[in-house]
């Protein structure tokens, strides 16, 4: 079998630069987890369907287990690890503890990041608008019923906030 | 409690979780997550292709020459190494017969893991193909194939057999003459109900990572909540005495009950000495799906007799499961809640039978109330069909035989504070049971119970001379939040806030022995552990303070940062009074608590659907969900205990059926194995007793396995008070309610 080429690419992971070089079948997914060591995105169904791995690419979430790093190329990728700023809770961070918006706590990174998403887009969310944002990532502790308590919850301390 | 409290009460509100910052920045590291210093390599496992086959011969010439491989391993170099919770039948790797689709014949240690992938790909082997026996009944039956024609001889049975056969265990519950009182009875009702295999679906894949270090001790990082058991279970299967065995504490993502088995711990442990570095396996969600102990499918047979009163006098229930290729992954090596089918109903007569049976399927394990979930659905629906032979609304019939105090249940249990009826009464009120409906809009009731297991925990509380509380703990916690209990109970004991208790989570070689996070025992015995520990250290720091300033020892306590006296309401800070030793004042408690308490926990559900008789489609508009309860240390975590338990239940009773074909699990993906989403989620609405008579000093009851129970028979009640089609096999589907519909309209029922 003939040696896999590798490609360069760059990109910005957490507002750092990274330039790496990579096989064309790598993952974003591991590329955050293996090669970065980013490992608060998980893994699971590899197949785009559970929302696990979710991370924001130039702000939208994506499912970095279905995307290659080489399509990350020159993109802005942010991980559960970028969301606090200098060890203070986002608010979303935030709005998941005080509600209990986790319980094992694997499907948590991705549910944020996705909160995150969603709050960037719809400021104000609808019980529908979420339902509908957020039926991609699957959670099998909480019942979601802590999950939407806490994105009601941290819409309204964004939208306080500004 | 005290009014000189230096704190606000932390027992019975909401504190946040002490894993709460970890999870939601990703710093909580998962069995996958741990990073090894030096290099390690990644496991893959060779998984058999058929059902059943004889292996002629394995080639591992290929793999082994693929640069990056640095150990293979097949049966022969592990021959006579078994796994087993109880039951010790299942083979690390197969070496002569493989008996699912799915079994592990193999095994490579690679520098990645797309090379181990293609190793194990290299791997050449010849079967020849025996005939094979999927359906549990068939496999009882003569001529069937025979799984393991040395069965009689496994260790671990729970009974002994008399030779070889597919059903390795039977079990007999019951009471009285059930044929005396079912030729009494003035009706008879039968029916045949069936529940699907359905998986934990935990969201972490099962991962272990095995390091050996220099002094000949196994270090082990695995995604397991019963880190004592999973220690002995990797032991048996390395063949080391379990002292060389050493768990360390990760986070745990989710269970179910599927995470108390150290599975690949044994095979890592060999590629690791076989290699001589560090190996990690983590499954992948194919064989997850195709290869893990997911719950058992049963059919179950009941007949109850019933008097034109209502009042029942013989139940029988005779219950199939079909456990697959190995009963290894049952940690009793059955089902213990088979006992439920029942239910928690006075019945003079009754028999229960539970044949465990082998067949060419996945082995099947424990999942939340492990044949207790079958044997639910079956008297549930058995209630609602007795009711309406004799035209009793089901409530009322439910409420005639429900045990009171002292009575015995069909398998002769007997329990005292019983809240049964007022557990019942309180459902039915907040779902407005009795009121006005739609057409096509039913209402459904389902009851269960459960009993808190007992077992063996222990606890420390180290107050330091610098003021440091810290709370050590031998449990793996899964997820539902028990290390927050715990801070809750030490903060309240010694009158301090929470967030001063930090947990610490000792490592497999702390203690000789812990029950484990299972079957609803976290609560009752971990309260008590740490409350006992608190108490401890609280007499030591008093019988310091007494040495040291002269004070009378009975007269002292400790309230939040001090020792008071009480005579004269005197105070001193403990950290100064051990500042002074220089040695910090450690309590400990070991909880020994089996015993059979008497006490239980009623569950009673309202299901309201409404159904599209074209479609058949079912939709769940509201369950509500009362709980016979304790003392609730944490309500917020306690309501997402039920939230979540309740969610499953819907998964079971609506949705989830992990599809089998020839042996051959056709549901690989979450595409196929569809799990509620946050768009499947009903109006939920909880009904909470005033907290009755629990366990321990801190009156508490159990709440995990308690909500998931009567779910899926509230559901298939209340379809047939919608629409009059009784659904007797799971899940309650659009295509199994228009068929039935489809036969009642044709004149069939």
């Amino acid at each position: 079998m003939r040696p896999a080429k590798t490609m360069k690419i760059e990109l910005k992971v957490n507002g750092k630069r990274e330039r790496r070089e990579v096989p064309p079948s790598r993952t974003l997914l591991e590329l955050v987890r293996e090669d970065l060591g980013l490992t608060g995105t998980k893994a699971y169904c590899h197949s785009g369907i559970c929302g696990a791995c979710t991370v924001l690419l130039d702000g939208a979430a994506v499912s970095s287990c279905s995307l290659l790093a080489a399509q990350a190329d020159g993109a802005e990728v942010t991980t559960i690890e970028g969301l606090a700023a200098d060890g203070a809770l986002h608010p979303i961070q935030q709005a998941f503890i005080d509600h209990f918006g986790f319980q094992c706590g694997y499907c948590t990174p991705g549910m944020v990041l996705l909160t995150k998403a969603l709050l960037d887009e719809v400021p104000e969310p609808t019980r529908e608008d979420i339902v509908r944002y957020m039926g991609g990532n699957i959670c099998r502790c909480t019942g979601y019923a802590g999950i939407l308590a806490s994105v009601e919850a941290a819409a309204k301390a964004l939208s306080t906030k500004d | 409690m005290s009014p000189e409290r230096d704190a606000p009460p932390a027992v019975g509100v909401s504190v946040p979780r002490t894993d709460g910052y970890a999870k939601v920045t990703g710093a909580a590291e998962y069995a996958a997550d741990v990073r090894p210093p030096g290099r390690w390599l990644w496991a893959k496992v060779l998984r058999s292709p058929l059902p059943h086959a004889r292996i002629v011969r394995i080639d591992a010439t290929r793999a082994r020459a693929l640069p990056g491989v640095h150990a293979v391993l097949t049966g022969a170099d592990l021959a006579g190494h078994l796994l087993g919770r109880r039951i010790k039948d299942a083979p690390v790797l197969a070496r002569d017969v493989v008996r699912f689709v799915g079994d592990p014949l193999a095994a490579v240690a690679a520098d990645d893991e797309e090379t181990a992938e293609r190793a194990a790909a290299l791997i050449d082997v010849e079967y020849e193909e025996l005939p094979a026996v999927y359906d549990p009944q068939e496999a009882m039956g003569p001529g069937a194939p025979l799984l393991h024609p040395g069965v009689a001889a496994y260790e671990g049975l729970p009974h002994p057999l008399d030779g070889p056969t597919n059903r390795f265990v039977r079990n007999e519950w019951g009471a009285g003459d059930v044929d005396a009182g079912l030729a009494g009875a003035d009706v008879v009702v039968e029916n045949t109900f069936t529940t699907a295999q359905m998986h934990q679906a935990y969201m972490e894949p099962n991962s272990c990572l095995v390091a050996l270090d220099d002094e000949e001790r196994v270090q082990v990082w695995a995604s397991s909540k019963i880190p004592y058991a999973a220690k002995a279970h990797a032991a048996y299967g390395i063949g080391v005495p379990p002292e060389r065995i050493r768990l360390l504490p990760v986070t745990i993502g989710g269970d179910f009950g599927a995470k108390g088995q150290a599975r690949y711990v044994p095979l890592c442990y060999f590629l690791a000495e076989a290699s001589g570095r560090p190996v990690r396996m983590v499954c992948d969600y194919t064989e997850e799906f195709m290869a893990a102990n997911p719950r058992h499918p049963a059919v179950l047979r009941v007949r109850t007799g019933v008097m034109r009163d209502g009042t029942i006098v013989a139940h029988e229930a005779d219950i199939v499961f079909d456990s697959g290729a190995y009963a290894g992954f049952l940690p009793g090596g059955f089902l213990p809640g088979a006992r439920a089918a029942t239910g928690p109903y006075r019945i003079p007569n009754a028999r229960i039978t539970a044949s465990h049976v082998y067949t060419n399927n996945v082995p099947r394990g424990y999942m939340r109330g492990p044949g207790r979930i079958q044997a639910v659905f079956s008297i549930e629906s058995q209630m609602d069909c007795v009711a309406e032979a004799i035209g009793m609304d089901p409530l009322t019939l439910r409420a005639k035989n429900l045990v009171r105090d002292g009575d015995a249940t069909g398998v002769g249990d007997r329990f005292h504070h019983v809240r049964g009826v007022e557990t019942l009464e309180a459902a039915a009120a907040a779902s407005g049971y009795g009121a006005r409906k739609a057409p096509h809009v039913g209402r459904g009731i389902a009851l269960t119970k459960q009993e808190a297991g007992g077992g063996i925990t222990h606890a420390s509380v180290t107050l330091g001379p610098d003021g440091s509380v810290v709370l050590s703990t031998p449990i793996f916690e899964q997820g539902s939040g028990t290390y927050t209990l715990l801070r809750q109970v030490v903060a309240e004991s010694l009158g301090l806030a929470p967030e001063r208790v930090r947990v610490e989570v000792w490592d497999t070689d702390a203690v000789e022995n812990d029950t484990g996070i299972s079957g609803d025992r976290g609560t009752r015995l971990g309260t008590q552990a740490a409350h006992g520990a608190s108490g401890a250290a609280e007499r030591e720091v008093c019988k310091l303070a007494a040495e040291l300033l002269g004070w009378p020892e009975e007269r002292l306590r400790v309230a939040g940062d001090d020792v008071v006296r009480d005579d004269t309401g005197e105070r001193a800070p403990w950290a100064s009074l051990l500042a002074r030793t220089g040695q910090p004042a450690v309590g400990t408690a070991d909880v020994e608590d089996d015993v059979d308490s008497g006490l239980t926990a009623f569950t009673v559900q309202v299901a309201e659907v409404s159904v599209d008789v074209e479609t058949g489609r079912v939709r769940l508009l509201r369950l509500t969900s009362a709980h016979d309860t304790g003392r609730i240390v944490n309500p917020q975590g306690h309501q997402g205990q039920i939230d979540g338990g309740v969610v499953q239940g819907v998964g079971y009773g609506m949705m989830e059926e992990l599809h089998s074909e020839q042996g051959r699990v056709s549901d690989l993906s979450f595409a196929d194995y569809k799990v509620p989403t946050i768009a499947d989620i009903p109006e939920l609405t909880t009904v909470l007793l005033e907290p009755g008579t629990g366990f321990g000093p801190l009156n508490v009851k159990s709440i995990g396995e308690t909500a998931n129970g009567p779910t899926a028979a509230a559901i298939a009640n209340a379809v047939f008070d919608a629409v009059g089609v009784r659904v007797r096999d799971l899940p309650v589907t659009a295509e199994r309610v228009r068929r039935a519909l489809a036969a009642s309209a044709a004149g069939g029922r």
